[in-house]
């Protein structure tokens, strides 16, 4: 696209562009393979710590490669924890069930507040922008969702979670720079809100529902604390990310019984070992990375939505 | 030129506003029938799950007892209130968590903004690729991961110190962990590390709704690629990055548990206590746990956040630009 | 195409969810044994479902029991968002917060139970069980810990002191080491004529954790040093009779200065990690695996498992030379120190401690609490006990001509490894069981105890230590006074439990603020007789009056009670 640009600039300004684009372009690719070096870091190191043998490194001192090999950290988390098939089991539904239930609530809602004529779009809007500042803790949410028999179930994962005022406004801005002309000439070919949601703006909103989509694929894939909130004593609903938890915290912030001396062996849990937590980390990861270029190509590669814009 | 054509154009956008004004007419009423009868389920939804807990928060006016209930409790007044503001410590937990949050905001909002720019100007697709998608892969791990390897670098035999050692910068090892002075900074950094390149999606993705048309009559004109990045990608922007700012304005004191926690210590504790800190502190008993107190401070920071979000919103408006609500 | 991808995807999504939204939990799973729940609030690993020996437990006394953790929740959050729930486990151990499932009216009365199941009544002295009586006058918990059969047969020293590696007292010829000078004395002497590791690492002669509430490492030093028992917050001195206890701070004693003064000095010649006051628990931990830790102050179980793995692992240095830390002598052995040398000191505290705030409880969702307490009390059997902590004969351990249980290397290896635990060992180690002899006189009931199981244990170096001080066991090592516990003791169990609601409640937690920021301070300061001045400034402005007079009150209710009772 860029080439195609330069081929058409006017002759005397091809040479000074030219340095300055070689310039840039060094520039910004030093600056990115830089911070792309940084950034990769931490995963390296987690990658090197969740191949070593667990023992060793206790002592610290990985960078990137293992010290010790041992494949011994993926056996327990993946093969040796029951909990672990069923949790991943409930993720995987979650993540897709949640995921398309939560972007199409949210793109209608936001189709919604985005119609510039609609009579409620400001008061919606602010009804909707509390939500995320106002929560009532904890114990009071509990009690509703135990009254809605939402408590022991697997809706509880979809349903409460399902339209989130973050989602929705970024959804709204995007659909908001969309031309209004598309709707107008829709309309007076007879369309109706519905027929232009999905046919009109949903085509042109590809970039951002992946967005979206990503978000909330990526909070189901990692959410634990409402398996272990409201279904704590139910082992099948339990999720792939609440039993790594499980398996990882084994040392406690605080107990009160452990500052007085009547801990016996049972009881005193060692450390889990920092390469299984290494390992649980690499392997929750990897399913999400694997999704990801499936969404990226929406926006890196851009769309072109050229010639719909006024 | 560029600047007239901008003005020009921000006055047709408020013209087009002031007739895109909604009548509240039984014709526009019947015309939106399906958008006002769609959003009032919505707002069925909404209550039920966000506004019905808000009840919760009479606790903070009592001494709640959770057997006693949300009926049954005592009523203290404003007794929990007091407690936090005649405390010297929440005021300045009050004042680490905004620091914080703020300094983070600032820094995050830059910093992805940035990235997204520089990256879109990439043209090998793969390289551009690949380096999303490392960029991004630190979000996925853990505070606990990410603390651990901050706290490795910045110990006195860490790397930092080996090398400002080595180049005789400092002759001593730095206590950067002990350093009251330095725990926002790092506390800033370590969140722009792990988070950039996942903030940075949005505005991707809002990039690629910017017509190529623009750039190709600015190339016309003689633009370069800063000027095209400053004077087209950058105002495509706009929106979105007013919108997120106006959002994440709100969440300023929100903005601190997982990562103070594991970074503090004793010795920073005045600058690395956040709110949320604070009330574990204080109302986390595991005999006598104070739901009053935390609830309390959640309904103080609401009305911060709220506060706040009306504050940059009414700006918003002011300088003609997109606005929540 | 793409459309059709996506639809099935989502297909898949909705069954996924439809098979889990429809499974039902196997309940009772037809072979006549009673699924129950439990859970602690406290940090655990939870057992593969099918763990053999739990089928074992299970098919002997007909319940089998699913034990779940505390995890990503401090305890009285958990506490808390499981009584909002409504959803409780069969039997709870809510460790601080069992008072709030009591006073939720959430859990079921002991007291009938006791008569019937003998076993329990047995686990504690009349006297004993009155402790854990409630406001309406009933028994709701037992703590299951620390409570001897018979006989102490403790081996080690589980509480706090200051541990030594056991090649300096080599080195230095097995002197007896009283004081803080002679501590710091030869741990100087010691990295100075032996400054590096095999690999080549510096040796840190002195660490000290710090974080969070695990700066009892470094904080409460001076109450034993001046020869008192780990009371947890406050000395409680008896000098004027047993009858007449009173509250001392022990933060503001001359003891404490000197305490700190000798840490200061001891910075100041680089003695003392320089990380100390920032490290976590993780690189604390980290740092002693290494064996390069000459000395430390900690309690036995805060560190001591977690560095065995470590420690005997064969390493390799560069040129190729390969040794052990527990063959090099890294092990650590605890001395009781005192501020004067000749003093008496209490650091191992003899007989059971009782942690009356918590234990384990049958909550009112049971719908059988009968055949809940049969099964507590089954878990004393010794059989089944013997299951729990022995395993099973001739896999687990081995029986000698005399009867004695022993294992053999590799047991012991099984018994240390997750997995073999998760998949085979079922201690369930939050319900009632002893220490002590065992009902058949000769074993103990818990491996560790076991002395020829706890000398086999040990690497040469320690064994050598041990005989060169005439000492059997840690237990021995240390040296601690005989005394008989008192009514209050241990405060700690008072204390861990105070609330923001009263004035002590408020001050200690702004003590423990203090403390957290100046301690460190205190160590590390150029000038430490002003530091110290603006430390107690700043300690005696957040009112620990407040506090000592709520300790003092409750050292005097504890002290009533148990007069009422006839037992002190």
């Amino acid at each position: 696209m860029n080439d195609e640009i330069a081929l058409q600039k006017p002759l005397n300004h091809k040479r000074k562009m030219a340095t300055e684009d070689i310039i840039f372009t060094i520039f910004n690719t030093i600056f990115l393979v830089l911070f792309a070096v940084v950034t990769l870091y931490p995963v390296l190191n987690t990658l090197a710590y969740s191949f070593n043998e667990g023992n060793d490194a206790v002592r610290g001192g990985i960078h990137l490669l293992p010290r010790r090999w041992s494949l011994d950290n993926y056996k327990e988390i993946l093969f040796e924890r029951p909990g672990i098939r069923q949790g991943f089991i409930v993720t995987l539904g979650r993540t897709v069930l949640g995921t398309f239930t939560a972007l199409a609530a949210n793109a209608l809602l936001s189709f919604i507040l985005s119609r510039k004529k609609f009579l409620f779009k400001s008061s919606l809007s602010l009804f909707w922008v509390i939500t995320m500042y106002a929560s009532g803790g904890l114990i009071p949410v509990l009690i509703l969702f135990r009254y809605l028999h939402l408590t022991s179930s697997f809706w509880v994962y979809i349903i409460p979670g399902m339209v989130s005022a973050f989602n929705l406004m970024v959804l709204r801005t995007y659909m908001e720079g969309i031309p209004d002309s598309l709707e107008e000439s829709a309309q007076l070919e007879g369309a109706g809100y519905m027929r232009i949601f999905w046919s009109i703006i949903t085509p042109l909103c590809k970039p951002v529902y992946a967005t979206i989509a990503l978000f909330v694929a990526v909070y189901h894939w990692n959410a634990w604390f409402d398996a272990m909130l409201y279904n704590r004593f139910d082992p099948q609903f339990t999720t792939l990310q609440y039993e790594l938890r499980k398996l990882l915290d084994s040392v406690s912030a605080s107990t009160g019984q452990t500052s007085g001396t009547a801990v016996t062996e049972a009881a005193a849990n060692t450390i889990t070992p920092i390469t299984v937590r290494a390992a649980a980390t690499i392997a929750t990861m990897a399913p999400i990375i694997a999704l990801y270029p499936f969404l990226q190509r929406y926006f890196v590669t851009g769309l072109t939505i050229g010639g719909v814009k006024e | 030129m560029e600047n007239t054509v901008s003005q020009q154009e921000k006055l047709k956008q408020l013209t087009e506003k002031e007739l895109n004004k909604p009548k509240f007419t039984a014709k526009e009423f019947k015309r939106q029938w399906v958008l006002i009868a769609i959003s009032a389920v919505y707002v069925i939804y909404g209550i039920i799950f966000y506004y019905l807990p808000l009840i919760g928060w009479i606790m903070a006016f009592q001494n709640f007892k959770y057997y006693d209930g949300i009926a049954g409790s005592k009523f203290v007044g404003l007794d929990k209130f007091k407690f936090l503001f005649s405390d010297k410590t929440f005021l300045l937990v009050i004042r680490n968590t905004f620091a914080m949050g703020a300094l983070n905001l600032f820094f995050s909002t830059v910093m992805a903004i940035v990235f997204a720019i520089l990256l879109n100007e990439v043209r090998n697709r793969h390289f551009k690729k690949t380096i999303q998608t490392i960029s991004y892969l630190p979000h996925f791990l853990s505070w606990i991961i990410v603390v651990a390897i901050v706290h490795d670098a910045l110990t006195s035999t860490g790397i930092i110190n080996e090398l400002l050692l080595k180049f005789g910068i400092v002759d001593k090892a730095y206590p950067f962990l002990g350093d009251p002075n330095m725990f926002w900074g790092i506390v800033t950094f370590s969140h722009l590390w792990k988070e950039t390149g996942w903030n940075a999606i949005i505005y991707l993705a809002a990039i690629t709704a910017i017509d190529p048309c623009l750039y190709e009559s600015a190339a016309i004109d003689g633009a370069g690629r800063f000027q095209k990045m400053w004077y087209i990608t950058l105002p495509s922007l706009r929106p979105t990055i007013i919108i997120l700012l106006i959002m994440n304005m709100g969440n300023v004191l929100n903005a601190g548990f997982e990562l103070q926690y594991l970074l503090g210590n004793g010795l920073v504790q005045s600058v690395s206590k956040t709110i949320d800190i604070y009330v574990l502190d204080w109302a986390l008993n595991a005999r006598n746990t104070d739901y009053s107190l935390g609830t309390a401070a959640g309904i103080f920071k609401t009305a911060v956040s709220l506060a706040l979000i009306f504050l940059t919103n009414t700006i918003a408006k002011k300088t003609g630009d997109e606005r929540l609500f | 195409m793409k459309a059709k991808k996506l639809f099935s995807l989502a297909l898949a999504g909705v069954m996924a969810a439809s098979v889990v939204a429809c499974s039902v939990p196997g309940k009772g799973s037809g072979d006549g044994i009673v699924d129950m729940t439990f859970f602690a609030a406290m940090a655990g690993k939870e057992k593969d479902d099918g763990n053999e020996i739990k089928e074992l437990i299970a098919q002997k006394t007909g319940v089998r029991v699913k034990e779940s953790w505390l995890t990503g929740q401090d305890a009285g959050e958990a506490i808390g968002s499981i009584i909002a729930s409504g959803k409780l486990p069969d039997f709870i151990d809510g460790g601080d917060g069992c008072i709030q499932l009591y006073e939720n009216h959430l859990l079921v009365a002991w007291d009938d139970y006791l008569e019937k199941y003998p076993n329990l009544k047995e686990m504690y002295t009349p006297e004993e069980w009155d402790k854990f009586r409630q406001s309406d006058g009933k028994i709701y918990w037992a703590n299951v810990f620390g409570n001897h059969y018979k006989q102490d047969t403790t081996t080690g020293h589980n509480g706090e002191a200051f541990w030594i590696q056991v090649r300096v007292l080599e080195w230095a010829n097995y002197p007896k080491i009283e004081t803080l000078d002679q501590y710091f004395d030869l741990l100087e002497k010691y990295a100075a004529a032996n400054p590096t590791m095999p690999d080549g690492t510096p040796v840190i002669p002195y660490t000290c954790l710090c974080e969070d509430w695990k700066y009892y490492c470094l904080e409460n030093a001076p109450m034993f040093l001046d020869g008192y028992p780990n009371d947890g917050c406050v000395i409680v001195d008896v000098s004027a009779g047993a009858d007449n206890p009173k509250v001392v701070d022990y933060n503001t004693t001359s003891t404490a200065k000197m305490y700190f003064q000798k840490l200061n000095e001891e910075y100041a010649k680089g003695a003392i990690d320089p990380d100390f006051a920032t490290q976590t628990y993780d690189e604390y931990i980290a740092k002693l695996s290494t064996g390069r830790v000459l000395g430390l102050c900690d309690q036995y179980w805060d560190f001591a498992y977690n560095i065995m793995g470590p420690f005997a692992q064969t390493q390799t240095t560069t040129d190729g030379t390969s040794y052990r830390l527990d063959e090099m002598g890294c092990d650590y052995v605890p001395l009781g120190l005192v501020a004067e040398a000749g003093m008496e000191q209490q650091w191992h505290s003899y007989g059971d401690e009782l942690n009356q705030a918590s234990g384990i409880a049958v909550t009112t969702s049971c719908s059988n609490p009968d055949l809940a307490f049969s099964f507590l009390s089954a878990m004393l059997d010794q059989e089944i006990h013997d299951l729990r902590f022995w395993g099973i004969k001739d896999v687990d351990y081995l029986v000698d001509e005399n009867g004695l249980y022993y294992r053999n290397d590799q047991m012991r290896e099984n018994w240390k490894s997750d997995s073999y635990k998760a998949k085979h060992t079922c201690e369930y180690s939050y319900f009632p069981q002893w220490n002590g002899l065992s009902k058949d006189g000769k074993n103990c009931m818990q491996p560790a105890e076991q002395p020829s199981e706890f000398l086999a244990g040990l690497a040469a170096p320690l064994k050598k230590c041990f005989e060169a001080y005439g000492a059997g066991n840690y237990n021995d090592f240390i040296g601690s006074k005989y005394c008989d516990q008192y009514a209050w003791y241990p405060l700690w169990s008072w204390s861990n439990g105070v609330s923001n609601e009263t004035p002590g409640g408020i001050a200690w937690q702004k003590m423990g603020e203090v403390k957290h920021m100046w301690l460190p301070k205190v160590v590390m300061s150029t000038d430490f007789e002003t530091d110290w001045a603006a430390y107690q400034q700043a300690y005696n402005d957040v009112n620990p009056q407040a506090f000592l007079d709520e300790a003092q009150a409750e050292v005097d209710a504890r002290l009533a009670t148990a007069k009422a009772n006839g037992t002190a």
